[in-house]
C-alpha cells in the first residue's frame, strides 16, 4: 500500500508498478494461446485434425485453462481477460465434450443398445399401452358384434374403404383379403409415405400428446383398439376370423407394438411431467425426454419396416398360412430383440 | 458471468443478453449467452434452404434418369414412375434427418446454419451432448414442423377443421421458444439442449504498462470501484477518433472533479493520464480485493457522486 501513497512523483523513472494479475497473465497466457490454437483447429476440421500428441495435451491445457480462470475471477479485474478466459474455456468444453462418433456409429450403437434398454425401462408404459390398446378391441369387438350400425360410429369412411356392415363375404375375400397385388406403384407409394399413413400418424399424436398429460394418449389408444375391433368383428360375422388376422398379421405385429412403442412413449413424458420426483419438471423432461425420444425413434424405424410388409409383401404372399409366418416370425424377433439385445453381461 | 461482468455489460450494450451458467463436469460455472429467436429461425432457414436445394437437386437427377430409362422400356412406365416418387418422399424423409443428425453429431452440435450464425447445440446440464439428445431433438422437429406441413401440401382442398387445426399446430410449435426464458423449443425440451451462441473472443494486449506517469493516493483511488474500472477499461480499448477524444477528455474531467486532482492535464496527456488511472485504481482494487475488501462499485463504500 505504501506505494501508491506517495504523492505524484516525477515523471522521470518512477518504479515500475508490479500487478498480481498482470505477473499471473504472463506466466499462462503461453500455455491459453497454445490451448486457442488446437481449439481453433477441433472447430475448423475436427479431432481428427489433432495428432496423438496434442489430443493428449488437449484435456491438460482445458483444465489448466478452467483452474485460470477461477484464480483469476478471484484476483484480476481485467475485464478483457476475464471474458476472454471464460470464452476460451467454454470453446474448449465444446471441443472436448462433443459427441463421440458419427451418425452411423450413433444409428449402430442405438439399434444394439439404446433402443431396447429405453423400451425395457418403460415396459410398465409398454404394458399400460397394451392394457388399453386390448380394452379397446374388447369394446370394439363387443359394440359391433351386438349392432353393426356401430362400424360407421366407430370406424371412420376414409379408414374403412368402403367395407361395412353391407359388405357381403365374397367382397371381403376378393376386394380385401386377398385382393390382386396392387403393383410397384402403389406398394411403393405406400413405402414413400409411411410417415403420412393413417397409423403412422396416430401413433406421432399419440407421442407428442403424452405432453397433455397422458390422457389423450390413452383415449387415442382405447379408440385404434376399438376400431380394430370393430373390423375383428365385421369379420367374425363373415366367418372369416382367421383369414382377417392372416392379412392383419402381417404387418401388424410390427405395426401394432410400433403404436403401442408410441404410446408407451408418450406415457413416459406424462409420467416425467405429472411425477416429476426430487427433479423441477424441466429437468425431470430433460432427463426421462431422451429416453422417449429414443423409443419414438424406434417407432418410426418399425412404421417404416411395417410398411414395407404391407406394401411390398401382404398382397404378394396369398396364404393366410404363410402370412401368419412373416408375421409371427416379426413378432417373435421384436419379443426377443426387446428382451434381449445389448443387456450387459453379469459378471 | 459473474453478475459484476453482466453489470458492465449491460452499461456498455444497452441492453441485457441473455444468459445463463452451466457447470462442466470439473465444477466451473460458465456463462453462456442464449441464441435468440431470430438467430435460430434464420439458421433454421438455411438448412432449410440446404436440404431443399439438394432435394431438387437429386429431384432433376432422377427425372432425367427416368426419362432415360422410360424411353429403353416400352411398357411398366407407370409403374416406374409410382416407383420413382414413392421412392422421392422416403429420401427426403431420410436425407433431412440424416443432414441434421450428422452435422450436429460431427460438427459437435452445429448444422451449417448453426455455423453460419455462430450458434452450437449444447447439453443443458453441462454434460457432454449425447448422440440419442441429437436424435430426440431431430425427430422431435418432425412432429413439430415437417409433418404439418406436409400434410397441409398434401391435403391441398382438406376440410377447413383440419387446416386450422393444423396450421394452429404448426404456430404452436413455432412460437414456444417465445415462451420461455432460454428459448426452447418442444426438441430441446425432450433432448435436454439448448442452443447457445459462440462468438470467439480475442486476448487483447494488457493495458497494464511499466512506468506510470502519474501517481495517486489511496484516498483518490478508493473514490471508484470495479464498475467503474471495467467501464473505464473498455472506453481505453475502444478504438480512438475525434469524437472518442472527446469522451476520454470528459471523463478525465470527471475524475478529476471526483478525487480533487488540482493539476491542469492538457489535452495531449488525457490519454496517459487515464491509462495511468486505470494502472493505479486497478492495482488498488485488486489489493483490496485480495485482502477480503471487494468494491463493487462507487457507491460501495459509503460516498457517492458522478462519473
Amino acid at each position: 500500500m505504501s506505494l501508491a501513497e506517495r504523492e505524484p512523483a516525477a515523471p522521470a523513472g518512477p518504479p515500475p508498478l508490479r500487478l498480481k494479475s498482470s505477473e499471473f497473465r504472463r506466466l499462462r497466457e503461453a500455455s491459453w494461446r497454445d490451448l486457442e490454437a488446437l481449439v481453433g483447429r477441433v472447430e475448423k476440421r475436427g479431432v481428427g485434425a489433432l495428432t496423438a500428441d496434442e489430443l493428449e495435451r488437449l484435456p491438460l491445457l482445458y483444465r489448466a485453462a478452467l483452474s485460470s480462470l477461477s484464480v483469476a475471477r478471484s484476483i484480476a479485474l481485467d475485464r478483457n481477460l476475464l471474458l476472454y478466459l471464460e470464452n476460451l474455456s467454454f470453446r474448449a468444453f465444446l471441443a472436448i465434450y462433443g459427441p463421440r462418433g458419427g451418425f452411423f456409429e450413433g444409428l449402430g450403437r442405438f439399434l444394439r443398445r439404446g433402443f431396447p434398454a429405453a423400451v425395457r425401462a418403460a415396459r410398465w408404459h409398454f404394458l399400460v399401452a397394451l392394457l388399453t390398446t386390448l380394452a379397446g378391441v374388447a369394446a370394439g369387438f363387443l359394440l359391433v358384434a351386438g349392432d353393426p350400425a356401430w362400424f360407421q360410429t366407430l370406424v371412420p369412411g376414409g379408414l374403412a374403404g368402403g367395407r361395412g356392415p353391407l359388405s357381403t363375404r365374397q367382397q371381403l375375400l376378393v376386394g380385401e383379403i386377398f385382393a390382386p397385388w396392387p403393383g410397384a406403384f402403389r406398394a411403393f407409394a405406400l413405402m414413400g409415405n409411411f410417415l403420412l399413413s393413417h397409423n403412422t400418424l396416430i401413433g406421432l399424436a399419440t407421442f407428442a400428446l403424452g405432453i397433455a398429460g397422458g390422457v389423450p394418449t390413452l383415449l387415442l389408444l382405447l379408440y385404434q383398439g376399438m376400431t380394430l375391433g370393430a373390423f375383428l368383428a365385421l369379420h367374425a360375422d363373415r366367418g372369416l376370423t382367421v383369414e382377417f388376422l392372416g392379412w392383419l398379421a402381417i404387418h401388424g405385429t410390427t405395426e401394432l407394438t410400433a403404436i403401442l412403442l408410441c404410446g408407451a412413449g408418450g406415457l413416459v413424458i406424462a409420467e416425467t411431467l405429472l411425477f416429476p420426483g426430487r427433479y423441477a419438471r424441466l429437468e425431470s423432461l430433460a432427463l426421462h425426454g431422451r429416453r422417449a425420444g429414443q423409443i419414438m425413434l424406434g417407432a418410426v424405424l418399425l412404421f417404416f419396416i411395417a410398411a414395407i410388409l404391407e406394401g411390398g409383401f401382404r398382397q404378394l404372399v396369398q396364404e393366410t398360412d404363410l402370412r401368419f409366418a412373416i408375421g409371427g416370425a416379426a413378432g417373435v424377433f421384436w419379443l426377443l430383440y426387446f428382451l434381449f439385445a445389448g443387456r450387459e453381461r453379469r459378471r | 458471468m459473474t453478475a459484476a461482468e453482466e453489470r458492465v455489460a449491460e452499461f456498455l450494450d444497452g441492453g441485457r443478453r441473455r444468459r445463463r451458467d452451466i457447470v462442466t463436469p470439473e465444477g466451473v460455472a460458465l456463462p453462456v449467452e442464449i441464441a435468440g429467436f431470430g438467430d435460430r429461425a434464420a439458421a433454421f432457414l438455411v438448412d432449410l434452404a440446404i436440404w431443399f436445394g439438394a432435394s431438387i437437386v437429386l429431384m432433376l437427377a432422377g427425372v432425367l434418369l427416368l426419362a432415360f430409362v422410360t424411353r429403353l422400356l416400352h411398357h411398366g412406365a407407370a409403374a416406374l414412375i409410382g416407383i420413382f416418387f414413392g421412392g422421392l418422399l422416403l429420401a427426403s424423409f431420410l436425407a433431412r434427418n440424416f443432414y441434421f443428425m450428422h452435422f450436429e453429431l460431427a460438427w459437435r452440435g452445429a448444422t451449417p446454419g448453426k455455423r453460419l450464425l455462430g450458434l452450437r447445440v449444447i447439453d443443458r446440464g453441462g454434460g457432454p451432448l449425447r448422440p440419442s439428445a441429437v436424435v430426440a431433438r431431430n425427430l422431435t422437429r418432425e412432429i413439430e414442423a415437417f409433418l404439418p406441413l406436409s400434410l397441409l401440401l398434401s391435403l391441398g382442398a382438406g376440410s377447413g377443421w383440419e387446416r386450422l387445426s393444423l396450421g394452429l399446430w404448426l404456430l404452436l410449435f413455432t412460437l414456444l421458444p417465445l415462451f420461455n426464458r432460454e428459448r426452447l423449443r418442444a426438441g430441446d425440451l425432450i433432448g435436454g439442449t439448448m442452443v447457445v451462441l459462440l462468438p470467439r473472443r480475442m486476448l487483447l494486449a494488457d493495458l497494464v504498462e511499466a512506468g506510470p506517469a502519474y501517481r495517486f493516493t489511496d484516498r483518490q483511488l478508493g473514490a471508484y470501484g470495479a464498475f467503474e474500472l471495467q467501464i473505464l477499461e473498455e472506453v481505453l480499448r475502444r478504438p480512438g477518433g475525434s469524437e472518442a477524444r472527446a469522451g476520454l477528455r470528459d471523463i478525465a474531467e470527471r475524475i478529476c472533479r471526483r478525487i480533487g486532482w488540482s493539476e491542469p492535464v492538457t489535452e495531449r496527456e488525457v490519454e496517459r493520464f487515464l491509462r495511468d488511472f486505470y494502472i493505479a485504481e486497478r492495482a488498488f482494487l485488486e489489493r483490496e480485493q485480495l485482502m477480503g475488501r471487494v468494491r463493487a462499485d462507487k457507491h460501495a463504500g459509503g460516498t457517492d457522486g458522478k462519473l
